[in-house]
């Protein structure tokens, strides 16, 4: 019988991000102390939801053999829409995001799965466009103050039960994603897409319906992501978010969502964002430049496909008899 | 007189046998001119000309690479530290030395990348994707974050503003690589190898082809190409910027897919670039002279991006109806 927890013909791929993290935690422990304070594994901890989110997002699109670089831009525009719900409508408007997420990937979706579009060019399109449309809502890119920023900084920055209320929301989305993934119908059609297209439009599932759920939820968690920021900056920023789309494929890929697709875990990825996160905060209290932090993240990413090599040449698919 | 028409247009095909892309550029084309106020004019053909020679050198590389299946990113921070390393290096060893290392360092990232791709056989959207952040770090720290000055003169100006003949240099230089991926794609050895490795890398190796590397010479003919739009583009901005070009791979893979190159590997002509690069161009241009606000221009380009991407791909395509209106050579 084989572990739900642990499948022994992936190799050690759900294990580099968990051992990334602690590499990391150890490193840097060593290296600068405070890294360790309480103060600032909260801080590392708060930090992280918002790379999470993308990279969960990410990891949905990847699953399906496919890949977003909208994320970022989408981000933006749903911190958008959201403030601008908020201060038409009161807090439900922040659900705004999420829509603007949602209709976002609802476009992916259909352009790479009834238009046959590859991802990338497709989520490129919509990546400029989707940037335009942030910049056309908010008169050329000015934020979006929020009315009653009062509520948004008790819900980011309140503590309850050790934690903001935002960010137990997003872990509550994370959990949901994992449902989602393992659990319903529809997350293990996009693994199946993922894993073997052809066999999707075989059993006559609808491949393009499938392809479009996994970028509408990919864009809808990105949509989740913009409200975080939203809250977190108490405005709308319809220029943020450039960059992040690469951060949250480093997450997904280092969490061992396998870019051939079909192969995807919800922990490991974000174990992944807080490895992300951890490193970009222990390079800083260690007085290093963003540059060379930056250096540092795409070292990791190359890393990361490294190991997946060493996996791959390790424990080779064909061994699979102690299963 | 119908057969004599039908056989002159097969002559004409034959001979052309141009992508479908070329005539979504010259629909394009027609349409900017009739619509946009002095867009079919010659000075603005020039301006055109010159902008989209940039991004038809970069492109020609990264015709290369998706023809082998991969996906090159780091062409938009590698550009960034060819320029900071030129300006550095100047004042010491003189415009051509300055404008040698900087070629150096590209060519540098291009090896780093097809060793990594072909030898641990990694993703090479994963690799390319690490070298495009690691090496914006780089240039970064190189620079202290801001833009270098580089001391002007004549020569380090000429890259980008000279004229042989009339004709500006990187008009020139863009020509030259079309020309020459046309001529290694269609007849050298390394350019037919690039195709079929692209296509089935597997019945490649068995055939006893040299499949790594064949695809690290794909890579660092890539960058080679992109050596050579970095000494424009950094004679262009007569400085050293750590933020030269974010956007150049996008761009180039955009330019790439409109005219009509699959990034599944295996296909894609010098022709088909050409016509890329040149309805992003038109584009880009036509949104300026409208004078649009920023937002309107995102949206009419990725509205563009994607619309000729699926003309291109909609069953009915123009390319489709020009061969099936004409009949087969010798029929059935």
């Amino acid at each position: 019988m084989t572990s739900r927890v642990f499948i022994p013909h992936l190799g050690g791929r759900f294990l580099v991000a968990p051992l990334c993290l602690a590499m990391a935690v150890v490193f840097f422990g060593g290296a600068a102390p405070e890294f360790l304070s309480l103060g600032n594994l909260q801080n590392i901890a708060t930090q992280m939801w918002l790379l999470a989110l993308l990279s969960i997002g990410q990891m949905f699109a990847i699953a399906s053999r496919g890949f977003d670089i909208s994320v970022g831009a989408t981000a933006a525009l749903a911190s958008t829409a959201a403030a601008l719900g908020a201060n038409a409508f009161g807090l439900p408007g922040l659900l705004a995001g999420p829509i603007a997420g949602l209709a976002v990937g609802t476009l992916n979706g259909a352009l790479v799965g009834v238009a046959g579009i590859q991802p990338i060019v497709a989520t490129l399109g919509t990546l400029i466009a989707v940037r335009g449309i942030a910049l056309l809502l908010t008169d050329d890119g000015q934020v979006v103050p929020l009315v009653d920023a009062a509520a948004a900084a008790r819900m980011s920055f309140n503590p309850v039960l050790g934690l903001p209320l935002a960010y137990w929301a997003a872990i509550l989305l994370v959990c949901l994603a994992a449902l989602i993934l393992n659990r319903s119908v529809i997350g293990r059609r996009i693994v199946m897409l993922g894993s073997n297209p052809e066999a999707v439009r075989l059993v006559g599932i609808g491949y393009a319906r499938t392809q479009i759920r996994a970028y509408q939820l990919c864009s809808l968690y990105a949509g989740f992501a913009g409200v975080l920021l939203t809250l977190r900056a108490g405005t709308g920023l319809p220029t943020e978010g450039a960059g992040m789309e690469l951060q949250a494929i480093a997450a997904a890929v280092i969490g061992g969502t396998a870019l051939s697709g079909g192969v995807a875990r919800v922990v490991p990825v974000v174990l992944g964002a807080a490895f992300i996160q951890a490193l970009l905060t222990g390079l800083n209290l260690q007085g290093v430049s963003p540059f060379v932090a930056q250096i540092a993240v795409g070292l990791v990413i190359i890393g990361s496909g490294l190991l997946e090599y060493a996996i791959r040449h390790f424990f080779p698919v064909e061994h699979r008899s102690w299963t | 007189m119908t057969a004599l028409a039908i056989r002159m247009a097969r002559q004409v095909r034959d001979r052309i046998n141009m992508p479908a892309s070329f005539f979504v550029a010259i629909a394009l084309f027609a349409l900017f001119a009739l619509t946009v106020p002095r867009f079919a004019t010659s000075g603005n053909a020039e301006n055109v000309l010159r902008v989209a020679s940039i991004l038809c050198v970069v492109a020609c590389g990264q015709a290369i690479v998706l023809i082998l299946g991969g996906i090159e990113f780091s062409f938009g921070s590698s550009v960034a530290l060819a320029s900071i390393v030129t300006v550095l290096v100047v004042p010491d060893y003189g415009v051509m030395g300055g404008f040698a290392a900087g070629a150096a360092v590209v060519l540098l990232i291009g090896v780093l990348n097809g060793a990594l791709i072909a030898r641990f056989h990694l993703p090479p959207f994963i690799v390319t994707l690490g070298m495009l952040m690691a090496v914006a770090g780089l240039a970064a720290t190189l620079a202290g974050g801001l833009p270098i000055d580089a001391p002007p003169s004549e020569a380090f100006s000429w890259p980008a503003r000279g004229r042989v003949l009339g004709v500006p240099v990187p008009v020139i230089a863009a020509g030259a690589s079309v020309g020459t991926l046309f001529l290694v794609l269609a007849y050298s050895t390394i350019g037919r190898l690039w195709y079929l490795v692209g296509a089935n890398p597997e019945a490649a190796r068995l055939s006893g082809i040299r499949v790594r590397t064949t695809i690290f010479l794909g890579y660092l003919a890539a960058s080679a190409f992109c050596a050579l739009a970095a000494i424009i583009l950094t004679s262009r901005v007569g400085s050293g910027q750590p933020s030269l070009a974010p956007n150049l791979p996008f761009e180039t893979i955009a330019a790439c897919a409109i005219g009509g190159i699959p990034l599944a590997g295996g296909q894609g002509r010098a022709s088909q670039v050409l016509c890329g690069v040149l309805i992003i161009a038109m584009m880009n241009n036509a949104v300026v002279l409208l004078n649009f606000p920023v937002a309107y221009q995102q949206l009419m380009i990725g509205a563009v991006i994607l619309g000729s991407v699926l003309l291109q791909k909609s069953s009915g395509s123009i390319g489709v109806l020009w061969r099936s209106s004409v009949p087969k050579r010798g029929g059935r």
